[in-house]
């Protein structure tokens, strides 16, 4: 009590005095530190189970290395299900949507943000509101559209509509809407057309935003679930998250090791995509959200 | 499937005659009324820690941890929190057996499978939250803290009338999308839980893909998603209209 009401009264001798101990720090940094490990302990966990013997896999206290190293968990699930093709068919549907929205993404966007025509306005206000209408809600209607046009079962009905992307053609539309003029009407003056501004000035200049879009499309799609829940039934063509379910729904609870190994290779590459480009992951996906 | 035909609003008059949907609508809003302000402050906390003075590296370290789980997909994190919550063998259970806890029924009682689907997403999304509050703190210019400090300020004074105020927009966004997600919630009740036990965790998205694509009742689907629809307009209307009295605009 005594010397913490002498510190109030000299803050100067505080100030000359040696830095205390930092406490808070330490503690701040024990409170992170406790919040990192429950972050990553469960996949640490599920890890060393896939590589670890099935009858070992539930031992408690849990194991964070395997005692005996074994493939066999991973050639389980490769005898179980045709996980290669749900890896195989979640990568491609993620590039071939990635890749497709950022061509019709882009050129709506370029279109809204630089053409003039008849009805830019309404149609623009017709793209607002359609980014108000959550996803899960137009499952029905959009699932009766697939079945009419004979796309129930195959990949286009999982491709065909994730062409438009209301928010993607949004958050374009935002960025190049801050691209100056100038270049374009120079361009203009040497006889440069439409398309050849689209291709040459605004692409070029827009790198940082498409790799946003590129990136939120890519995980949004190779984390889907719902969607091709519905419409794909064929087991050959069902993507990696309905496969994890598929297989856990063979074995239950019980075979860990097996669906620790699926989950395994479910988790590892994105883990190393994420590592290896966490700076624009954490940051496309942050400013997205700090624009709204 | 057949053909559709024309019903009037039968089907949005099924929806009063449904005995179980009342209790889907209701435990729908109770999930949400427990992940957002879960999600928020435990987001907002974590990001006032993060905000103080550290090393670069470790501060990275601690962004990259919360936000990996956030971009792992909904089901491969629900299945990992199955095993988890496993009652005999999940570790989950044994962890709390040694501070003294009795054996908790994760996800078959009606008591704690919705709060199971609560930790479940928060610990999925809740890195989300941390990196968009801290940058909306990072953008807060130091010198208010500055001139506040040499008034004499406490820290808490410092948060509660300059962090607090310049991150209200922030604030607004993420309650506006984060209750916008957590009525859709689907993923983790599926996979965790199956609605179960009963429809004690039966969300109203799992109602309409039970409906639509279990039952092929089309028709039903589409109105109580429309009443979906209906619910999170609302919502997010009334939190526009409620914003103008606490969201402050630098």
């Amino acid at each position: 009590m005594s010397t913490k009401a002498s510190v109030q009264i000299l803050p100067p001798a505080v100030k000359t005095s040696r830095k205390p101990f930092p406490w808070t720090t330490l503690i701040v940094l024990a409170i992170l530190g406790f919040g990192a490990v429950l972050m990553i302990a469960p996949f640490l966990w599920i890890i060393q189970s896939a590589f670890g013997e099935t009858r070992e896999a539930f031992v408690l206290p849990p194991r964070w290395l395997p005692a005996h190293p074994t493939l066999k968990n991973f050639q389980d699930v490769f005898d179980q299900v045709p996980y290669h093709l749900f890896m195989f068919n979640s990568l491609k549907l993620a590039v071939l949507v990635t890749l497709g929205q950022l061509i019709t993404c882009s050129m709506a966007a370029f279109a809204f943000a630089r053409l003039q025509f008849p009805g830019k306005n309404i149609l623009f206000f017709v793209l607002l509101s359609a980014l108000m209408v959550p996803g899960q809600i137009t499952i029905v209607p959009l699932f009766v559209m697939i079945r009419q046009l004979g796309l129930y079962n195959t990949h286009a009905a999982l491709i065909l509509p994730g062409l438009i992307n209301p928010f993607g053609v949004f958050l374009l539309r935002q960025y190049f809407i801050t691209i100056p003029t100038d270049l374009e009407d120079a361009a203009r003056v040497d006889g440069a057309n439409v398309f050849t501004i689209y291709l040459r000035i605004i692409l070029p200049l827009s790198g940082p935003v498409l790799t946003t879009l590129a990136i939120l499309t890519f995980v949004g799609v190779w984390n889907q679930y719902f969607f091709p829940l519905v419409v794909i039934n064929e087991p050959k063509l069902q993507v990696i998250t309905v496969g994890l379910t598929l297989l856990r729904g063979q074995f239950g609870a019980g075979a860990l090791g097996t669906i620790a190994a699926a989950l395994t290779m479910a988790i590892v590459p994105v883990l190393i995509v994420f590592l290896l480009l966490q700076k624009y992951i954490i940051k496309s996906i942050v400013s997205t959200g700090l624009k709204g | 499937m057949t053909a559709p035909k024309y019903v009037g609003l039968e089907n949005y008059q099924k929806i009063f005659s449904d005995v179980r949907i009342g209790n889907v609508y209701l435990t729908t809003i109770r999930l949400t009324a427990m992940i957002v302000p879960c999600n928020m402050t435990l987001g907002l906390a974590l990001a006032v820690l993060l905000d103080r003075k550290m090393p670069t590296i470790i501060r990275n370290f601690f962004k990259v941890s919360y936000f990996f789980p956030f971009v792992v997909s909904g089901v491969a994190v629900s299945i990992i929190w199955t095993f988890l919550f496993h009652r005999d063998l999940g570790p989950i259970n044994y962890y709390l057996g040694l501070i003294g806890f009795e054996r908790i029924y994760w996800l078959n009682s009606s008591t704690y499978s919705p709060l199971a689907i609560v930790i479940a997403d928060v610990w999925k999304n809740v890195g989300f939250y941390v990196l968009v509050f801290l940058g909306g703190m990072q953008a807060i210019s130091r010198d208010f803290y500055e001139s506040a400090e040499v008034d004499g300020a406490t820290a808490w004074q410092q948060f509660r009338h300059i962090t607090l105020p310049l991150l209200s927009p922030t604030i607004l966004f993420l309650m506006v999308i984060s209750v916008i997600g957590a009525l859709q919630i689907f993923e983790q009740p599926q996979i965790l839980t199956n609605g179960g036990p009963g429809d004690a965790t039966r969300t109203i998205v799992m109602y309409i893909y039970e409906q639509g694509f279990r039952f092929f009742d089309m028709g039903y689907a589409s109105a109580i998603a429309f009443t979906l629809f209906i619910i999170i307009l609302v919502l997010t209307i009334i939190q526009f209209a409620l914003s103008r009295r606490w969201v402050f605009y630098s």
